[in-house]
């Protein structure tokens, strides 16, 4: 119940402070964009435009939000408040899955592209938007500015979108699936373009045990620098 | 409800020891006061307490159980208002206390009923981000207050207010005591902590100098003497006479019969001259 009206009071944080509003413009200008590439890239550039918005986008929407929180000085409340520490977290990552879920879906059901598995859509874009969500409560925990958050997102984001471009071709690819956010994109491009059911499968239990275990890294870190300050 | 012994702290961080060997008792039911200067160690024994500081050594028993055995459920049972405001700006006053007391499982007070006592009814859908400062404490305040806490931590509770809500305020704290209530409060300001507390600790450096009532203390600490104002042949004068023999002593009632008297004083110190005499500092 706790954890069901955290997300509630963070979409509406969320939609108060225009968040929602960006998500539309984005997910708008995307659609343009997409509307004028031929069908051969299309098929490519859907999914990365799709991956792109649960995790660079994720990652510096979560970001903002907490920064907020720190200057309104909410989070100094709700952490004299019951809310636990893994309820105030998983509230953000339900909150910012939901609209990234949205997202994709209305990126891709309004795009001219052919079958698609929505299922795998929706798993790939929930289990993506998971880890860089944590990963920017774990950056963001450590900051008191929002020039501090963007020097500390740079190497996040070397380190977990630079090796997707090890699934353009490049040799031993296979290797760089144990890097989350390349697993995340192999499920994504999966929901597209085809992938074997085991394949998807240990994906998606790969992916998930990534959240979890980035969870708990999550708030080990939240509890350290935001609760226990000393 | 709250008992200290032995309570030592140093700040992982900066190595600095900020609370050596503290020992105090709040009793349930009392309005006890921290009082000292800026960094002598009011918030850090506070934080303590509210369980935002971890690693100490000593023993900090409160509600019945070693702070550190408790869980999140310790803040079902208690308030806290720090001395700057917190709020979502961009929810009215009305939204910020329900959305936070969402998080309860007591039944929230009546938000209207609180915000027509702090005067923010008539502002009660108006967003938070255009209160003024005394407002948003205010606000702040009620929201410490509506899950009907058995223990309350107030830091600087009149901080910004005018006279008259500063007033308002007080009597809130007052009434809090009268239902049984616990008040834990840090402060720098003799006169609320005078006005509201039942006992008192000055605290420097990490140290308690002395508790007491802020009556005793005042008395214990002053001069047992009477200051009389007044005006004789056109001259204001002042006189001040020993309250043990005032009885018998002819010039003061000579004064009374014949001059013009315009104040009488006790001599009993002011906290912050009690203050200053135990530590040396001032409170500032």
């Amino acid at each position: 119940m706790r954890l069901l009206h955290a997300v509630w009071t963070d979409m509406r944080f969320q939609w108060k402070h225009g968040f929602y509003l960006v998500y539309v413009l984005v997910t708008i200008i995307y659609l343009i964009i997409l509307s004028f590439l031929p069908n051969d890239i299309l098929s490519v550039g859907l999914p990365l435009v799709v991956f792109s918005d649960p995790s660079v986008l994720g990652l510096f929407f979560v970001g903002g939000i907490i920064m907020l929180e720190k200057m309104q000085g909410v989070l100094s409340v709700l952490v004299v408040s019951p809310l636990r520490t893994i309820e105030y977290i998983l509230s953000k990552v339900v909150s910012l899955a939901f609209v990234s879920v949205l997202a994709a879906f209305a990126i891709t059901g309004f795009s001219s592209y052919g079958s698609v598995s929505w299922l795998l859509l929706f798993l790939s874009t929930v289990l993506t938007s998971g880890i860089f969500t944590l990963c920017g409560i774990m950056i963001t925990a450590g900051c008191n500015t929002v020039n501090q958050y963007i020097i500390k997102t740079v190497p996040y984001m070397l380190l977990f979108v630079l090796p997707c471009f090890s699934l353009t071709g490049f040799p031993y690819s296979d290797l760089f699936t144990v890097i989350p956010s390349v697993a995340a994109l192999r499920l994504m491009l999966g929901a597209y373009m085809g992938i074997p059911l085991y394949e998807a499968i240990s994906l998606v239990i790969y992916l998930t045990g990534m959240n979890y275990l980035f969870m708990r890294w999550a708030i080990r870190v939240f509890e350290n620098k935001i609760i226990y300050q000393n | 409800m709250i008992q200290v012994k032995n309570l030592n702290f140093t700040y992982t961080k900066t190595k600095k020891k900020a609370i050596h060997d503290m020992n105090f008792d709040i009793h349930k039911g009392e309005v006890f006061g921290f009082l000292g200067p800026s960094g002598a160690g009011k918030t850090t024994t506070q934080r303590l307490i509210i369980g935002l500081l971890r690693n100490y050594t000593g023993q900090i028993e409160v509600l019945g159980k070693e702070r550190n055995q408790w869980g999140k459920d310790f803040y079902e049972q208690v308030g806290v208002a720090f001395d700057f405001p917190n709020l979502y700006n961009k929810l009215t006053a009305t939204e910020n206390l329900k959305l936070i007391g969402a998080y309860y499982h007591k039944k929230i007070n009546n938000p209207d009923k609180l915000l027509d006592r702090v005067g923010l009814l008539p502002d009660k859908n108006v967003r938070v981000e255009s209160f003024s400062k005394g407002m948003k404490m205010r606000l702040n305040f009620i929201r410490s207050i509506m899950h009907q806490p058995d223990l309350m931590f107030f830091d600087e509770p009149t901080s910004g207010l005018d006279p008259t809500n500063a007033h308002i305020i007080k009597d809130i704290i007052l009434d809090q005591k009268k239902t049984g209530k616990t008040v834990f409060l840090t402060t720098h300001n003799m006169t609320v902590a005078e006005q509201l507390c039942d006992r008192v600790a000055f605290i420097e450096d990490g140290r308690i100098v002395v508790t007491g009532s802020p009556k005793e203390l005042m008395i214990e600490h002053g001069k047992r003497r009477i200051k009389i104002e007044y005006q004789l042949d056109g001259k204001l004068l002042e006189t001040e006479f020993d309250i043990n023999q005032l009885a018998e002593n002819k010039a003061f009632f000579d004064i009374l019969k014949t001059a013009d008297v315009k104040t009488i004083h006790s001599c009993e110190a002011t906290l912050e001259d009690i203050f200053i005499k135990l530590t040396g500092r001032n409170l500032l």
